[in-house]
């Protein structure tokens, strides 16, 4: 080997060790991928761009055409400026024979779409789909990123349930415990835990929020509990073949969490205030993955920030019931590529993390009481790792 | 009248004989939401993600209600909302008319043997 080739050779080396280490970006694939895997990423992502119209699917009844219209910030995968409405019918009391809650989907709920199309506007005159007198609360909600939600789709329920704590055994005014969907799974995806898998996490999101049939829902919505008139969905159902279902949901799953900013000395000292004020015993830091079929997914630590448990956040906050949790129940929301955000809680009513750590209320008061007690320069200190996530 | 009489043997006698002969069916494992023992009717909650469904049945009495895994019997009045069960169903005119129906477990407390993803 000539020394030139040596030189080229080592150049080579090093640009490909220094390209390996470089922070992940949002809307990059995990690391670690194969050939394969990646191709079905990048034809997932084309499947998460598209656009769809009335004539290839979309609607009646709409939130968005595109999952790219919503989750578009900074790119696709992220979050988005749009604000859905999702509504139930919660009873204290209740007669014999009833849930409290009422997920109203015998009247086209939870998720109540913005959006109709123009035929079945002209059918019915609506501009949205009505939400019905039976519901007992309406709720705002912002629009989550999905970056990294394949590493949480694949840590294992027993790590979550070991974290539950529903009666609160400890004597930390901390009482987690786990939603379940209708047919008795853990829940984990969506603001309070009620969808058990990433897989129906997005299929679900076809059906509710671009009113896209897939093989595994293949009816229309109906409208706030009367089906569809005829001539108004002019495209067969499926509307989406599994095949593009399944490369829509490889793009989600196969999508890194963003690389966390690098911490300041203030950063690090916020990360030590983090866990003496209690945040972490909710957003618990790291959660580790089982068993994959994906290397990239399997037996990895994933900087989540959350236990994926219900927990009670006081009456202020409190909107819909779902599953198993109350109104005032909601997931532990990640924290991870939390900077990003630039509106913060389930329904974007906190402009900054300081304002969603004012309005934690319920079994996170204790630790945001502890927040306000801080000195200035630790609760900035706290701010200031947050930002970094 | 007459046509009410035979509406009426259809809805009472369809499910019977729908359920006697197995005809091509489906399954649905969910959440009871409502129990209408008056008219033998089941309402169950499942769907995918956050597009929910109701599936509304007709329960002849003929169609076994058991328990998982002692599979014993129960009566239709035995289900409660919130109990999670599997249901097989087919579809007549008067719509979806239970084959067999077994209670598998509670919404609060999770299920022995979940699903498959």
């Amino acid at each position: 080997m000539t020394s030139r080739a040596l030189v080229c050779r080592c150049a080579a080396a090093i640009l490909a060790v220094t390209a390996c280490q470089r922070p992940l970006k949002p809307g990059d694939p995990l690391r670690g991928l194969s050939a394969a895997e990646r191709a079905r990423f990048d034809q997932g992502k084309g499947v998460f761009d598209s656009v769809f119209t009335p004539e290839t699917g979309l609607g009646p009844l709409f939130n968005a055409n595109a999952c790219a219209e919503c989750h578009e910030d900074p790119v696709a995968g992220g979050t988005g400026d749009e604000v859905e409405r999702h509504a139930t019918a919660f009873h204290e009391v209740v007669p014999a024979g009833v849930r409290q809650c009422d997920e109203l989907a015998a009247f086209g709920g939870p998720v109540y779409q913005n959006h109709v199309t123009p035929a079945l506007h002209t059918a019915l005159g609506i501009d949205s789909e009505p939400v019905p007198p039976a519901a007992t609360a309406v709720a705002a909600r912002t629009i989550p990123d999905v970056f990294g939600f394949g590493l949480l789709d694949a840590v294992p329920d027993s790590e979550i349930l070991a974290y539950a704590d529903p009666d609160d055994r400890n004597h930390d005014g901390i009482s987690g415990r786990p939603n379940r969907f209708f047919d008795g799974r853990l829940g984990r995806f969506g603001r309070k835990a009620l969808v058990p898998t990433l897989r129906e996490f997005n299929d679900g999101a076809f059906a509710a929020e671009q009113g896209i049939t897939t093989p595994a829902s293949p009816t229309e919505e109906t409208v706030a509990g009367t089906p569809i008139p005829a001539g108004t969905d002019p495209a067969p159902d499926p509307e989406l073949n599994e095949q593009q279902a399944a490369l829509a949901d490889a793009f989600v799953r196969l999508l890194a969490p963003p690389a966390p900013l690098k911490m300041s000395g203030e950063a690090r000292q916020g990360s030590d205030v983090f866990r003496r004020v209690g945040c972490a015993n909710c957003h618990i830091p790291t959660l580790t993955t089982g068993d994959s079929p994906i290397a990239a997914l399997r037996h990895k630590q994933v900087a989540a920030y959350t236990d994926l448990l219900l927990h009670d956040m006081g009456p202020d906050l409190g909107d819909i019931c779902l599953g198993l949790a109350t109104p005032t129940e909601f997931r532990t929301e990640p924290l991870m590529g939390l900077h990003l955000m630039s509106r913060f809680l389930h329904d974007g009513r906190a402009k900054t993390p300081e304002e969603a750590i004012e309005q934690h209320g319920g079994e996170a008061a204790r630790s945001r009481d502890l927040f306000h007690a801080l000195p200035p320069g630790e609760r900035a200190a706290l701010v200031a790792f947050l930002k970094t996530l | 009248m007459v046509r009410f009489i035979l509406a009426s043997l259809l809805w009472v006698v369809g499910p019977t004989l729908a359920a006697s002969q197995q005809a091509p069916h489906d399954s649905v494992r969910g959440a009871v939401r409502l129990v209408d023992t008056k008219n033998r009717a089941l309402e169950v909650t499942t769907g995918v993600g956050m597009a929910l469904r109701i599936v509304r049945l007709q329960v002849p009495a003929t169609v076994p209600v058991t328990t998982t895994p002692g599979r014993d019997q129960l009566a239709l009045s035995d289900l409660k909302p919130g109990d999670v069960v599997r249901v097989t169903f087919g579809a007549r005119p008067s719509g979806w008319v239970a084959y067999t129906i077994e209670r598998i477990g509670r919404m609060t407390s999770g299920v022995e043997h979940p699903p498959s993803p």
